[in-house]
């Protein structure tokens, strides 16, 4: 026979202005189980609890029932008061007497005997609830950060920073990322490289970061707070350790004519090759495709000239494992190239280029020292036009969404063509023009204005070639009644779409993150979680959830930050034992799940593994699912799943669930 | 004997199996019974022809059926294979346990050791659509929903609770059925209308993308009670929502990939 407490609370007039609080009170008083119940104005106050803790000690209670404002509301409040006086949090459960019943019913008979139903109903669920106690899930303090563009670079410096280490994957030589490639950047117009090369030093420099380039995530297994990462280390043909960066073995090597990833193939690189002067790290790789002696079995010359003996041809692979407490997934994006546009010539014309392109011939360390000359001859380009939306805002494409960047890019591209090139003459065709941001319809202002940058609103058909080599632009002028346009050109720049990595979807899946159609990563809400995934302890941060600028990037990625040292400075995750688990029972039958395993596919949050019944010589006698409570969100999208009903949410169980609704049933 | 019936009188006296399950001659000579052929000698008795109705996988979760070592034979239908192959992703047969078979129409034996085989030889052997259940599932498809709802409550007012179609159905395999469960008690557990097509209600629900659509809940109701619509229909609806592929691992309602079509919230 339980002992239940009910305490019916007039919020002020919040409750008892509609429903006579004192009936609900008496009513409940009467109920089966029920010991002790009064009401009073605030029970949330001081003297409210006091009242309750007095009635648990006084009465012996062993469930308490209050009748208030939502749980959202109070109930931490209340079970801590039920604590205190001894009494195990989770014996205590609120009626919602204001937002479900008084705040929107009128004063009357129906309203209070409402209010006495829930309340019966919360009565009937505590006379079944358990004593819980909170899950404990230790937290390895370290974190991986996927990705080291400036996304990435930022993550794990502010993690750094706060005192935990960090481990640094990234799959290409060197860190940087997309803005590594930059000339300036908008809206401020400062060199891309001097803001960023600082930052890519300190990660190197720093005592809490563990940096991996040339190195990929192979699996992730775990749950937060407690990941482990396998990383692959692609063999880099050059013992670290031994190289000084001399750079002798870049000058040697007989293989010249590669196209240069960091130049978009504006410029050419070695076999053996540090991908730009301010790399980090600063030491070379031998890329095994073009390497004459991994695919021919003959060369070698950069050994024969390697002052320190720090070539290591033939090494494998080697794979790493690492425990960390939670993940930041900062993977970028790529732009389309060229050849994706067949109304511009497929990337046939060597002048018709992309805009990451574009940045490599303004950047000072770019093939042409920053001077803006055409790929096809080298010479300056005196017309030049920019095409808006390429890809991007057409379904058709399959591109509906905006890549964000390129009004701004473009703009910026146009204006940095007119300071470099001054009788130079540029176009740029656009749909609208997107320039949300801090300055930034300034900036476009600028470029118009005092630029003189020719803007015509309209799409571009085609973009062809005369017989005569020069590039003709067709397309239309909107603003002019649709007409017709033809541009003569020089040189045309595409702001192709940015897209996702082609690994992305992959890489999601290896991490159990979810992803919208085009591949970027999903956030767990857009507006309220941001940074956060479905997945518990992994985050994101920057242009792999959707293109977006530097700004935009850094401050997500302070924000991942902030999510992981906020997680990593707990020794305990602390988590409300509100979970689901699955149920043990007498033997034969040791549990009623039979082991079908359809609620694992069902879980959105992975929770769910498999756990061994063995009899005391170690025999298995039956395989049944097992929650981990650390991953588990008490969403019950498994209870709801199986059929033998062999998993409850704890402090929700069916039981539970069934009898308070039962009880709201069941009146006359 | 068959030459078919000397193959597997082979394999049990080789100890390439311990057992064999398949049918043999019924008590008339319009139907066949499932046979357990524990010794070579048995296996002369086994049959294989359109008689063989029974779906036998039912079997394949009966532990105490079965001996603790060795593999089983199943002499299997179409039915017997679909149902096997549910089984399996469902984690209810262990791999290498059960050694499925076909017999082809020159009484050619065929052996399924794996999923993908069973998947195959499925996919090549298509069964026919039961004209006579499709017109069944028109006519009250054009009721109207209140004409609907009485001849369910009509027809299910019979149901006399037996669980035949339960114990009948090799996917009905958990150890303590809902209907046995009493915290909370779910569903009444007498005889009458009401509790009737609630057990119903859940036994097809339970169905939902893993009915494989043998009928053998049909064939196996003393009162012959059209349950077999209800799991019928409800396997339409799951194809007309989410198509007629079913995933590998789990089940429709449990998998989702996030280019899947909303189109189902109306
Ligand atoms: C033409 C152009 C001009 C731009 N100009 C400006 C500008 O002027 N101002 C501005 O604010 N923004 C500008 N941007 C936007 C800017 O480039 C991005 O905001 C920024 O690069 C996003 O940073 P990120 O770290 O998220 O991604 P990225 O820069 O793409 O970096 C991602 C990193 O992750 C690595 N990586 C990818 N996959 C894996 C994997 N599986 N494992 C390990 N590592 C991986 C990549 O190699 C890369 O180093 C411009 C963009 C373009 C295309
Ligand atoms: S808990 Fe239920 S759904 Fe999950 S494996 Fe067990 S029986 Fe199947
Ligand atoms: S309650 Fe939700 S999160 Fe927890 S195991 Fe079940 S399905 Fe997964």
């Amino acid at each position: 026979m339980s002992k239940i407490g009910v305490f019916i609370c007039h919020c002020g007039e919040n409750i008892s202005a509609t429903v006579d609080c004192a009936r609900v009170a008496q009513a409940a008083a009467e109920m089966e189980g029920v010991a002790y119940a009064t009401d009073y104005k605030y029970m949330c106050s001081e003297p409210g609890q006091q009242l309750i803790r007095q009635a648990i000690r006084e009465h012996n209670l062993d469930g308490v029932v209050v009748g208030s404002c939502s749980p959202r509301m109070h109930e931490p409040t209340f079970r801590r008061a039920c604590a205190e006086a001894g009494l195990n949090p989770y014996l205590c459960e609120i009626a919602n007497l204001r937002e479900h019943c008084s705040w929107v019913h009128e004063k009357g008979e129906a309203t209070t005997q409402k209010a006495i139903d829930i309340v019966q109903g919360l009565v009937e669920k505590v006379r079944r609830n358990q004593p819980l106690t909170p899950i404990r899930v230790p937290v390895t303090k370290k974190a991986l950060v996927i990705g080291g563009g400036i996304a990435g670079i930022q993550a794990a410096l502010d993690i750094a920073n706060c005192g935990h280490r960090v481990i640094l994957v990234e799959k290409e030589p060197s860190i940087g990322g997309h803005m590594a490639q930059l000339s300036e950047t908008f809206p401020t117009l400062d060199c891309s490289q001097c803001i960023l090369t600082p930052r890519m030093v300190e990660v190197a420099q720093h005592p809490n970061i563990t940096l991996y380039t040339y190195a990929e995530v192979e699996s992730v297994e775990g749950f937060i707070g407690n990941f482990k990462a396998t990383i692959r280390l692609k063999a880099k043909s050059v013992d670290e350790k031994k190289c000084t960066g001399c750079g002798l073995c870049t000058t040697k090597c007989p293989n010249k004519k590669i196209p240069g990833e960091f130049n978009e193939g504006l410029g050419t690189r070695t076999a053996i090759y540090v991908p730009f002067p301010q790399a980090v790290p600063n030491k070379p790789v031998i890329d095994k495709e073009h390497c004459n002696y991994y695919q021919k079995g003959k060369c070698r010359v950069c050994e024969k000239f390697c002052p320190t003996g720090a070539i290591t041809f033939d090494q494998p692979d080697q794979f790493i494992t690492e425990e960390v407490g939670a993940i930041v997934v900062t993977t970028g994006f790529r732009v389309l190239p060229t050849s994706f546009f067949p109304e511009y010539g497929y990337g046939r014309y060597k002048d018709v280029i992309t805009g990451i392109q574009f940045e490599r011939l303004a950047s000072a360390s770019g093939p042409t020292m920053g001077e803006i000359r055409r790929p096809s001859d080298g010479t300056v380009p005196k017309k030049v036009v920019f095409i808006a939306c390429c890809g991007s805002r057409d379904p058709a494409k399959g591109i509906p969404y905006c890549s964000k960047i390129c009004c701004m890019y473009t703009a910026k591209h146009a204006m940095l063509y007119q300071h470099k090139v001054h009788d130079g003459e540029s176009t740029v065709f656009y749909m609208d023009i997107r320039a949300g941001g801090k300055n930034y319809e300034e900036f476009v202002r600028r470029a118009i204005e005092e630029d003189k940058v020719n803007y015509v609103r309209g799409r571009v058909a085609r973009v062809y070639e005369r017989a005569d080599g020069k590039l003709v632009v067709r397309g239309v002028d909107t603003l002019l009644g649709a007409q017709q346009v033809e541009i003569e050109a020089d040189m045309v720049v595409l702001a192709t779409a940015g897209v996702a990595n082609p690994g992305a979807e992959e890489l999601a899946q290896k991490l159990h993150i979810s992803y919208d159609p085009y591949h970027f990563f999903a956030e767990a809400h857009p507006k309220l979680r941001p940074v956060e995934t479905n997945t518990a302890g992994i985050y994101l941060a920057g242009a792999c959830q959707a293109p977006k600028d530097i700004p935009e990037t850094v401050a997500t990625a302070s924000g991942a930050a902030a999510k992981v040292v906020s997680l990593l400075s707990q020794d305990d995750l602390v988590r409300e034992p509100l979970v689901a688990v699955v149920n043990r029972c007498a033997p034969p039958v040791y549990s009623t799940c039979v082991g079908c395993f359809l609620c694992q596919t069902a879980c959105p949050y992975q929770a769910i593994e498999r756990e061994e019944i063995k009899d005391r010589q170690g025999r298995v006698i039956k395989t049944v699912a097992k929650v981990n409570p650390g991953l588990c969100q008490g969403c019950g999208t498994c209870v709801s799943f199986c059929r033998s009903k062999a998993i409850d949410i704890q402090g929700y169980s069916n039981e539970q669930m069934y009898a308070e609704v039962n009880a709201l049933l069941n009146h006359e | 004997m068959n030459n078919w019936n000397k193959q597997i009188a082979d394999m049990l006296a080789d100890g390439t199996v311990a057992l064999v399950i398949g049918y043999e001659e019924g008590s008339t000579p319009q139907k066949t019974r499932p046979l357990f052929c524990h010794d070579a000698v048995a296996a002369e008795r086994l049959v294989m022809d359109g008689r063989c109705t029974h779906n036998l996988a039912v079997y394949l979760t009966k532990k105490e059926l079965l001996p603790a070592e060795g593999r089983i034979g199943v002499v299997a239908t179409v039915n017997v294979l679909k149902s096997a192959l549910q089984l399996m992703q469902e984690n209810q047969i262990p791999e290498g346990r059960f050694l499925l078979m076909a017999v082809g129409p020159e009484g050619k034996l065929t052996e399924l050791p794996d999923a993908e085989s069973l998947r195959q030889y499925i996919a090549a052997h298509p069964l026919p659509d039961n004209p006579e259940v499709a017109a069944l599932i028109e006519k009250i498809d054009a009721m109207s929903r209140e004409e609907r709802w009485a001849y369910w409550q009509e027809c299910l007012s019979k149901c006399v609770k037996c669980y035949a179609c339960r114990a009948a159905c090799p996917l009905c395999y958990c150890t303590r059925c809902i209907v046995e469960d009493n915290r909370p008690q779910w569903i009444l557990p007498w005889a009458s209308t009401l509790p009737n097509i609630e057990w119903q209600i859940n036994r097809v629900m339970h169905m939902a993308g893993r009915c494989t659509g043998c009928g053998a809940c049909y064939a196996a109701c003393p009162l012959h009670l059209p349950i077999h619509l209800l799991t019928k229909k409800l396997t339409q609806e799951i194809n007309r929502e989410f198509g007629t592929e079913r995933p590998a691992k789990g089940n429709v309602l449990s998998t989702f990939s996030p280019d899947d079509k909303e189109n189902f919230i109306h």
